[in-house]
């Protein structure tokens, strides 16, 4: 879930390292990763290169302003020592003590390359962990052009390779196009390929799509989906309509401290639907974040981070009550560095 | 006569559809109309919660 450091400098919109993402890892607090400028509000002047309309991010982005509001489900003890050995390398240790998930110990290491490419971008950037069973989860992310980005990323469990994909994006004046190759075997003749489209059709609103082919022997089948986002002065609202249901978040900066999420699922194919609504409250000069959220499924979830400054300290509780099913979780994560 | 009774006839089958709707099994079709409604509520809410100042000093009792 991050530090409250990540927290009050939110993490770059277009970084590829997402915390909590399956098969991802996540950024050491403090460290730039490669970010994507956000998409422009109405009224913001054009692009470099003089096109009317800005580029509007990647597909992923969309919904990820909206989904950070919503605390993170914490459970058991977790201890996080941050070491920067210089400008460009960095290490982490992390403890972990926990009933429901498998506790360890996980050693991480980050270096940042010298190919910098804009004020808080350097490039390339190598991501990886690996815990005390010989787990990996690795990524590689290097700006190959000026439009092109590319990322390679790898998880293994023990000696066994879970997951291995490779993605390449190209960024236009006023579109993004991505394309995704995931797990792809020559022998088995298997894998999966997922593109992605997003046009800015004016300076607030874009439209996309995404595509997902999937095969293995005996089997093939493609789902596609739609998306389209519209950006206001202080508020996103997004909607992704696809074969497999429908996805509606709603983003909103009420004031400096206060934002505002709003978020609907609904799939056809487990015939559910639930709506959640979240709040993120900053305070910097109190230096605390609290987060809290409730569901129609009756969970009710909170994190409250605190810095102990002038330590290099931050504290993180989190809780989550399932009233439905009577079921309560707590968590508890100290950070260092 | 004859509109008092097209009028009755459309209650009639107005409450009689809203019962169905109520009492059928078919929980995702009301479960999407209530989290629909829910979302837009929250929506709303979310729109006007702009007033909010935790750091703003107390009034003086």
């Amino acid at each position: 879930m991050g530090s409250v450091l990540a927290a009050s400098s939110p993490p770059p919109p277009g970084s590829g390292v997402v915390q909590g993402a399956p098969g991802l890892v996540s950024a050491p607090p403090g460290f730039s990763m490669p970010s994507v400028p956000p998409p422009s509000v109405p009224g913001q002047p054009a692009g470099e290169t003089g096109s009317p309309l800005p580029n509007p991010g990647t597909y992923e982005e969309c919904h990820r302003k909206c989904k950070e509001v919503f605390p993170i489900q914490m459970e058991g003890v977790r201890l996080v020592v941050n070491k920067g050995l210089s400008n460009h390398f960095q290490v982490s240790h992390t403890v972990t003590l926990s009933t429901l998930a498998e506790s360890g110990y996980r050693f991480g290491a980050t270096y940042v390359g010298t190919q910098q490419t804009g004020p808080a971008e350097s490039f390339p950037v190598m991501v990886g962990d690996m815990d005390n069973t010989g787990s990996l989860n690795a990524q590689v992310i290097h700006q190959l052009t000026s439009a092109v980005r590319s990322k390679i990323a790898i998880q293994t469990q023990q000696h066994k390779f879970v997951n291995w994909q490779c993605d390449m994006e190209y960024r236009g004046d006023d579109f993004t196009s991505a394309v995704t190759l995931g797990n792809p075997d020559v022998l088995l003749g298997s894998g999966i390929i997922v593109a992605h489209y997003l046009q800015s059709i004016s300076p607030a609103l874009a439209l996309g799509g995404e595509l997902v082919y999937h095969r293995r022997p005996g089997e093939e089948g493609a789902v596609t989906s739609l998306m389209g986002r519209y950006t206001g002065n202080n508020y996103v609202a997004t909607l992704t309509l696809g074969g497999a249901g429908a996805h509606a978040t709603y983003y909103h900066r009420a004031n400096d401290q206060l934002q505002l999420g709003v978020e609907f699922e609904g799939s056809m194919r487990t015939q559910e639907t639930a709506v959640s609504f979240g709040y993120q409250l900053d305070l910097p000069k109190a230096n605390l974040l609290f987060k809290g959220s409730v569901d129609s499924n009756w969970v009710v979830g909170a994190v409250l981070e605190k810095k102990l400054l002038p330590l290099p300290l931050s504290l993180a509780l989190g809780a989550f009550l399932n009233q439905k099913k009577n079921k309560f979780q707590c968590g508890f994560n100290v950070t260092v560095g | 006569h004859l509109a008092d009774t097209l009028i009755q006839r459309n209650l009639q089958e107005w409450i009689s559809t809203a019962c169905r709707f109520a009492t059928d099994r078919n929980d995702f079709r009301r479960n999407l109309l209530v989290n629909l409604g829910l979302f837009a509520a929250r929506v709303w809410v979310a729109r006007n919660l702009s007033d909010f100042d935790l750091m703003s000093p107390q009034p003086i009792t």
